[in-house]
């Protein structure tokens, strides 16, 4: 009876969890699911510096607040910013994280009153060439000027949308990923809500105001559309923080100037509501986008594909045959490259090198990161093939007076060579997928167009379905070469010599 | 052109080779027999460096090996004059016939790659395969591999010839066309030293035959004594 009445509360649960929650749902089950993404940083919601374990910021208050209205507890729910909006309805009640309000996001989703104003500030090195705004309507002496902002920000969108401006816009995942970069001198400038920098700027010394904020909106809280009485109780009890000063006094303890948000607040917001795009004007809206970067996605494969073989080989060869000494430190390099993420590996060549003077364009990062991190793989393979090799094979090369490098260039890799071709085609194919893991660096290849044109369109399906075409499109005739690659290589290969 | 002495070899506390001279006139055809383990193997691996030994000395073709490892320089230059052909053939299975042949001329010797063609032509021309030049080692038969293997050691023009035991994998017909290559050899007067089995290849062809037991030499005399 007792595991009847646990099953039946799991599976309330698991329904409670998959089916977007109302008020009445949201009460009962006494917690406010709200989504952010801790990464994203201060003011809004971060790990407190004192006990990393506790989220803290000025959204992370206002939470509290609102769930205090609605009578329940506040329930924090990690997200990837630009994708919280997919959590509503699945695990999430409600979005609070700096999320502006849009004429796209007031046609997809349901979007609180402001709750809080902000402004974009244009962000330059202190001893940089932008110190201006109107500086970046002429090329600079590198040609278009290099502007960083948040992936899937009012920011992105207002520096897009600006023909006028001579600027190259490069979006990052991590909100002060882009100031790292104009620290380091990747980048000439960023483009921030100004309260974000304001609260980093003592970090970087380096970096200034450039004018005044050029542009502003305000931030919304987002619901299902199909919560219509969660959505009501979240803006009356805006309405009451703002009404009795909780919301002053919370933005001024945030040293948030508490005063001019009130003034913002109440004057409001006129968005009209953005139109839902035909069919035939999404494709021809997004196609060139999305088969843009499909070529980055094919370009990135096929430069670290050939270079993660030549260095795997390299590799295996110097392990096998290589001095002593080398032995340890190519095992070594292996382990670490195979023990640690690709991700991190990505991180560290793109943000870490910078600091020690090495600044390497996104797309080439990119590359080095995918080749080295390949590299090990393939040099196991490789070893693998060379120890496949029949040991005849080598005693009859020595006994014909060639070196073991001789030996090992014209008879051993080119068997070894043949004997690994399934695997190592197979991995091309796993690299051409784990391109879009170089996202993380700005690289914009087809997965991440996807999801950011997804999101801003609202149209999940049809883009996943266009995208999906267009990825057989290309992974097709790999497979086909890689196919047809086995067969050449196999005929030679057939057999040995123990006949 | 070959000289042995006092060869002693230990592998894992068990003497191998123990006290093992030997000598090999030019032009002379050593038959090297014994049970299986006798250390056959073991002694003709030694005169290519292939293997090390413990103490003794051996001089071949002009180079002299001591005990204890070869610098590789030393090798490189011995096994130019100093062929051998193994038992498993140990064909390169990515080249023709024809290359196997013209590998190591071209790439030791530094022929152009025509020059170490037509060297491989006449080689597999003389072991009678010409026609297989562009064949796969796969698609030979045994006998066949065996003798492109005999061809491919020849076209260094090795002063000395090693074989270990060429025929025994091979069934007697194959074995046979084999022995007809080896016996020309002997003929035309070619440094052999060959392990085998084969009695009858022991008196028709050898000079002298030298028989090992657990690693010493138990006889030694002229063939057909
Ligand atoms: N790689 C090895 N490791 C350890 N012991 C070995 C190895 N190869 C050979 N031996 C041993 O060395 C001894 C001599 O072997 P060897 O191969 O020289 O004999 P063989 O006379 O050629 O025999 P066969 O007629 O079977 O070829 C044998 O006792 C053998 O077991
Ligand atoms: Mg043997």
């Amino acid at each position: 009876m007792k595991s009847l009445l646990g099953a039946f509360a799991v599976v309330g649960w698991l329904t409670a969890a998959t089916v977007a929650a109302d008020l009445d749902e949201v009460v009962a089950r006494g917690e406010l699911i709200w989504a952010a993404d801790q990464e994203g940083g201060g003011p809004h919601v971060f790990p407190d510096p004192a006990d990393p374990r506790r989220l803290t910021g000025f959204e992370v208050e206002l939470a509290a607040l609102l769930a205090e209205e609605l009578g329940v507890k506040p329930r924090f729910q990690q997200g990837q910013w630009d994708r919280l909006p997919l959590l509503l309805g699945r695990a999430a009640d409600c979005v609070i994280n700096g999320i502006e309000l849009t004429p796209e996001r007031l046609r997809d989703y349901s979007c609180s009153r402001p709750y809080f104003a902000y402004s974009l500030q244009l962000l330059a090195r202190r001893d940089g060439r932008v110190d201006a705004f109107h500086t970046l309507a002429a090329p600079g002496p590198e040609g278009r000027w290099r502007v960083g902002v948040l992936t899937g920000s009012a920011a992105e969108s207002v520096m897009r949308s600006r023909s006028d401006l001579e600027v190259d816009v490069i979006g990052y995942d991590g909100t002060i990923d882009s100031l790292e970069q104009v620290s380091s001198g990747v980048l000439d400038a960023a483009v921030m809500d100004d309260c974000i920098f304001n609260f980093y700027a003592d970090r970087f010394s380096r970096l200034r105001t450039v004018e005044r904020p050029f542009a502003g909106g305000f931030y919304t809280i987002l619901t299902a559309r199909d919560t219509p009485k969660l959505s009501a109780a979240i803006d009356a009890a805006i309405g009451r923080l703002i009404a009795d000063g909780r919301l002053k006094s919370l933005y001024d303890r945030w040293d948030l100037a508490g005063r001019q948000q009130m003034l913002m607040l109440r004057e409001g917001a006129e968005i009209p509501v953005a139109r839902r795009k035909t069919l035939g004007e999404l494709v021809r809206d997004t196609l060139p986008l999305l088969l843009k970067s499909a070529g980055m996605t094919v370009l990135l494969s096929c430069l670290a594909f050939p270079l993660a073989v030549g260095i795997g080989l390299a590799v295996a060869v110097g392990r096998m045959h290589g001095p002593r000494w080398l032995k340890p430190l190519l095992t070594g390099y292996v382990e670490v490259l195979r023990g640690t993420p690709l991700m991190l590996q990505l991180y560290a060549i793109f943000f870490l090198l910078p600091k020690i003077g090495l600044a390497l364009p996104a797309v080439v990062a990119a590359v080095i990161g995918l080749a080295l991190n390949y590299s090990a793989y393939e040099s196991e393979i490789y070893r693998a093939g060379l120890k496949a090799v029949p040991l005849g094979q080598f005693e009859a090369s020595l006994s014909l007076g060639l070196s073991k490098w001789q030996a090992l260039r014209y008879v051993l890799v080119p068997q070894a060579v043949r004997i690994v071709m399934p695997p190592v085609t197979s991995d091309f194919i796993a690299l051409f997928k784990d391109t879009s893991v170089c996202s993380a660096i700005t690289v914009i290849e087809l997965t991440k167009r996807y999801s950011v044109l997804a999101l801003s369109t609202g149209r999940i399906v049809e883009l996943a379905v266009v995208t999906a075409v267009l990825y057989l499109c290309m992974s097709w005739p790999l497979a086909l070469l890689s196919r047809w690659f086995e067969r050449q290589l196999e005929r030679p290969a057939a057999g040995g010599t123990e006949g | 052109m070959i000289t042995v002495s006092s060869l002693t070899k230990s592998r894992a506390q068990v003497r191998v080779l123990d006290d093992v001279s030997l000598e090999g006139a030019e032009g002379t055809v050593t038959a090297l027999v014994g049970p299986s383990g006798s250390g056959k193997s073991t002694l003709l691996r030694c005169l290519n460096g292939l293997e090390t030994f413990d103490a003794g000395q051996i001089t071949i073709a002009g180079h002299r090996l001591a005990a204890g490892p070869h610098a590789p320089g030393l090798l490189e230059r011995l096994r130019r004059d100093v062929g051998m052909v193994f038992q498993q053939f140990n064909l390169f299975a990515h080249l023709s016939a024809a290359e196997n042949v013209a590998l190591a001329p071209r790439v030791v010797l530094g022929l152009s790659a025509s020059d170490a063609r037509a060297r491989g032509l006449d080689l597999l021309d003389r072991v009678g395969l010409r026609s297989f030049a562009d064949a796969r080692p796969a698609t030979l038969s045994g006998g066949q591999q065996q003798r492109v293997a005999i061809a491919r050691a020849l076209a260094m023009r090795p002063r000395v010839m090693l074989f270990d035991e060429p025929t025994s994998a091979l069934d007697p017909a194959m074995a046979a066309e084999v022995m007809e290559v080896i016996v020309e050899l002997a003929r035309a007067g070619q440094t052999m030293v060959v392990v085998t089995h084969d009695h009858g290849f022991a008196r028709r062809a050898a000079s002298r035959v030298v028989e090992l037991a657990a690693g010493r030499i138990a006889r030694e005399g002229l063939a057909g004594a």
